[in-house]
């Protein structure tokens, strides 16, 4: 046992706290923005002809929020947090820290402000404009150095599996940014791609699709493979098959972003080749959800009252349903039907809500206590509502876009004898109504569980405090 | 195939993918291994080790 210490490590935790809160709350705005627009799709009056809350403008706002808010404080407090634990250090500098803390949420400020403003350079999950681009790519630069020299100056010899997953992302991230981003400004709040046509397409679907890799894939399995064993007491099922999870994913993920664009201009062996690299990935990718899951061999009946292992246990669920998934859609023949429909949508939010936010939230219940130096959150019944909440929501909202996705392509593609179409384009947006209704409900039934994490993490740590100050004896994780 | 007509993108494209390839080639047999089952197989609980106590307040 290499991390054990006769006397404790002084950690660097206090933003790793912060991080993690200001992950709960992002949780509550991006989903509740999600919900919002999701709204507005089935019920358009909600637009109130105000050109600042249509679903144009709120849509990456909501994409923003879920993905770089919520999930990039999730990663990098659990990235802080495990650098430290496994290696038995303290950050290389809490100072870059902070500036990492309070630059990302500055970033964030901005995008809530020019987003609904409708400044955007138009590109999918990339819709800042150039000088935050520059600012994201300065702060993540700060986390990403931050995070390794963490690593380097560890003292432990091996590194952990998942601070190599961390470590992946952290420079994949960096070059898909800078690469996607680069663009032409012609003022403070426009500027150009320097790509055109389908080079720009491709860049976009390159970036598109390594940020679901190795940021929502990546970044997230590095928490599983720490927090799963952590939280389950058992140690990982296989370590060697996490190594080969690991160097797999990252050699085959930068392969894909081109099945995204099947049967456009751009030349049809790449779409193959991503499809192909796409059916290759299910081996790695299940490979990893089986190995977290067998890490409970013995421990299965932990779940009975566990509630926050119930979070880990589903989302591997989730990963693994989401990367059978996503390998199919990319086949030409399924691709013909369910491109540019609410499959996609469906398939998106089964990893997002299913996977990412499962284990984002097993990961922060785990480290609200061990950062508050408490033995139970303040009710550990709400964990298990949150959990049920979070659970039927995804359901909801997965089943209501897989079958409007599946109607669309269907509805769209059906011929009549004299070969024009049978339905009209309105007929189908008329169709989907119910299923865009039932995909807000099942939305609002996530975003409540979000709502009542927050309470249960904020009363947590109120009680912690509270026990602070009438303990002089600070309290053991 | 015509190698005369590829550009330097195309020989760029093939380089890497090669050097996947046999980079993924090489991962497996590493990881599988046998000789190499036991030191990788050690780290296995790393996770588990680090149960000493964090304070609170620690800035």
């Amino acid at each position: 046992m290499e991390a054990t210490q006769a006397t404790p490590v002084k950690y660097d935790m206090e933003v790793v706290r912060w991080f993690t809160i200001a992950a709960a709350i992002y949780a509550v705005v991006g989903t509740l923005i999600g919900v919002y627009v999701a709204s507005e799709l089935a019920w358009p009056f909600l637009n109130f002809d105000l050109e600042y809350i249509t679903f144009g403008r709120l849509r990456p706002l909501h994409t923003n929020a879920v993905i770089f808010a919520f999930g990039g404080c999730v990663l990098m407090a659990t990235g802080f947090y495990m650098a430290q634990r496994t290696g038995g250090t303290k950050l290389w500098s809490n100072k870059m820290a902070w500036f990492t803390f309070w630059g990302w949420n500055l970033i964030i400020v901005s995008a809530v402000v020019t987003l609904p403003l409708g400044m955007t350079s138009g590109k999918e999950y990339a819709e800042l404009e150039w000088p935050i681009d520059i600012a994201i790519a300065v702060v993540w630069l700060s986390f990403g150095l931050n995070h390794i020299m963490t690593v380097a100056i560890r003292k432990t010899s091996h590194i952990y599996v998942s601070n190599w997953f961390t470590m992946g992302m952290i420079v994949m991230i960096t070059y898909l940014h800078v690469v996607n981003s680069l663009a032409i400004p012609v003022s403070l709040t426009n500027s150009f791609s320097i790509y055109s046509g389908v080079q720009d397409a491709m860049i976009q679907w390159w970036w598109g699709h390594n940020a679901v890799g190795f940021y929502l894939t990546g970044g997230f399995l590095g928490i599983m493979y720490y927090f799963v064993p952590k939280q389950a007491g058992r140690p990982v099922f296989s370590y060697r098959l996490s190594v080969l999870h690991f160097w797999a994913l990252s050699f085959g993920y930068v392969w894909l972003g081109a099945h995204h664009l099947q049967y456009t201009a751009l030349p049809d062996w790449t779409g193959s080749l991503g499809a192909a690299v796409s059916l290759a990935m299910i081996i790695p990718s299940w490979g990893g959800a089986m190995n977290g899951m067998m890490t409970l061999s013995g421990a299965w009946d932990k779940l009975r009252t566990d509630y926050i292992l119930r979070f880990l246990v589903v989302s591997l669920a989730f990963y693994a349903m989401s990367t059978f998934e996503g390998p199919v859609m990319s086949i030409k023949t399924v691709n013909a039907l369910s491109h540019y429909t609410d499959w996609t949508v469906g398939h998106v939010h089964s990893g997002a809500l299913g996977w990412m936010a499962m284990v984002a939230y097993g990961a922060m219940y785990h480290m609200i206590k061990k950062l508050w130096g408490v033995e139970r959150m303040y009710s550990e019944s709400l964990v298990n509502v949150h959990f049920w909440l979070a659970t039927i929501g995804t359901v909801v909202y997965v089943v209501a876009m897989w079958v409007s996705g599946i109607m669309q392509g269907l509805m769209w593609r059906d011929y009549d004898e004299y070969g024009t179409l049978t339905y009209t384009f309105v007929e189908s947006v008329s169709a989907m109504h119910p299923y865009y209704a039932m995909r807000a409900i099942g939305g609002a039934i996530f975003n409540l569980g979000a709502w009542i994490a927050l309470f249960n993490i904020v009363m947590t740590v109120r009680q912690a405090s509270a026990l602070r100050g009438t303990n002089a004896v600070p309290a053991n994780a | 195939m015509d190698v005369q007509a590829m550009t330097t993108h195309d020989w760029l494209g093939v380089f890497f993918a090669l050097v996947s390839a046999i980079g993924m080639v090489a991962v497996y047999f590493m990881v599988f291994r046998p000789a190499n089952k036991d030191r990788f197989e050690a780290q296995s609980s790393m996770a588990l080790d680090d149960e000493d106590p964090i304070k609170l307040g620690e800035k």
